[in-house]
């Protein structure tokens, strides 16, 4: 399955092309984490209510994975190494 | 007996029992052995703890940036809070035969995530997996004392969530 190119008018600048466009935060799941360990995680770092924080745990838990954060490389950096700290296996991607 | 957790003011004091206490002393020596001994680098625990920030295989040289940025820093505060414990459970206070310490926010903090670092370091050694505290360890097991480390660890942070999480 592909989907058809967007037309552009004009040449591709690097903007254009992405650099404005935000980098994922993701965590993945993990056997060892504890389900309330992770929410009390989320809450803290990023300040989501219990609810968003639980939903985020929830998805992470069952879909294996979930988009925590976003924003620029360097944020997306500094998200990932607090996650690291606390023990959380999160990645970061661009996605195209 | 079980640990228990009290808020107090800003912080929080943890009670234990004399066998908890001396479980307690032995876990920053075993997280530090997963930090610092010379093959760290090549133990599955070490990527747990440290993992890739970057799974794009193009951006390689990002990664080895931002390594070289962040882990000196999460390295240190890891080594930083195995000591906290330690120090804390120095000045403990043994009360009709419990032990109560009182911590400090940013020592509970310490707690938190050197009982969670214990656990990761554990769970990879042991391979464990989302179902494994619904299965019995056969006692005669050489791993089944780790697994009742492991699972005391367990529940004593999710008590610890609990009263942080109110």
């Amino acid at each position: 399955m592909s989907t058809a190119p967007l037309e552009v008018e004009e040449p591709l600048t690097d903007e254009a092309i992405g650099t404005d466009r935000p980098w994922i935060v993701i965590v993945w799941n993990d056997p060892v984490n504890l389900m309330s360990y992770v929410v009390y995680v989320f809450q803290k770092l990023f300040g989501y209510s219990r609810e968003k924080a639980t939903q985020l745990m929830l998805q992470v838990h069952h879909e294996g994975k979930a988009a925590v954060s976003e924003g620029t490389r360097e944020k997306a950096e500094a998200d990932v190494s607090r996650l690291h700290a606390h023990g959380l296996w999160a990645t970061m991607e661009h996605p195209s | 007996m079980s640990p228990q957790f009290d808020r107090r003011g800003e912080g929080i004091v943890v009670t234990l029992d004399a066998n908890e206490i001396e479980l307690l002393r032995t876990i920053p020596d075993e997280v530090r052995g997963a930090l610092e001994s010379p093959t760290a680098k090549d133990d599955p625990v070490y990527n747990r703890l440290f993992p890739s920030a970057y799974l794009d295989p193009t951006e390689e040289s990002a990664e080895q940036e931002w390594q070289e940025l962040v882990h000196p820093e999460l390295l240190q505060t890891r080594l930083d809070a195995l000591e906290l414990v330690t120090t804390t459970l120095d000045r403990a206070v043994t009360k009709r035969g419990r032990a109560e310490v009182e911590l400090a926010p940013e020592e509970v903090e310490a707690w938190l995530g050197v009982v969670n670092d214990a656990r990761l370091t554990l769970g990879t050694r042991l391979g464990v997996t989302e179902d494994a505290e619904s299965e019995a360890i056969d006692p005669s097991d050489p791993t089944a004392p780790a697994h009742a480390v492991y699972g005391w660890l367990t529940w004593f942070e999710n008590d610890l969530v609990e009263t942080l999480l109110g």
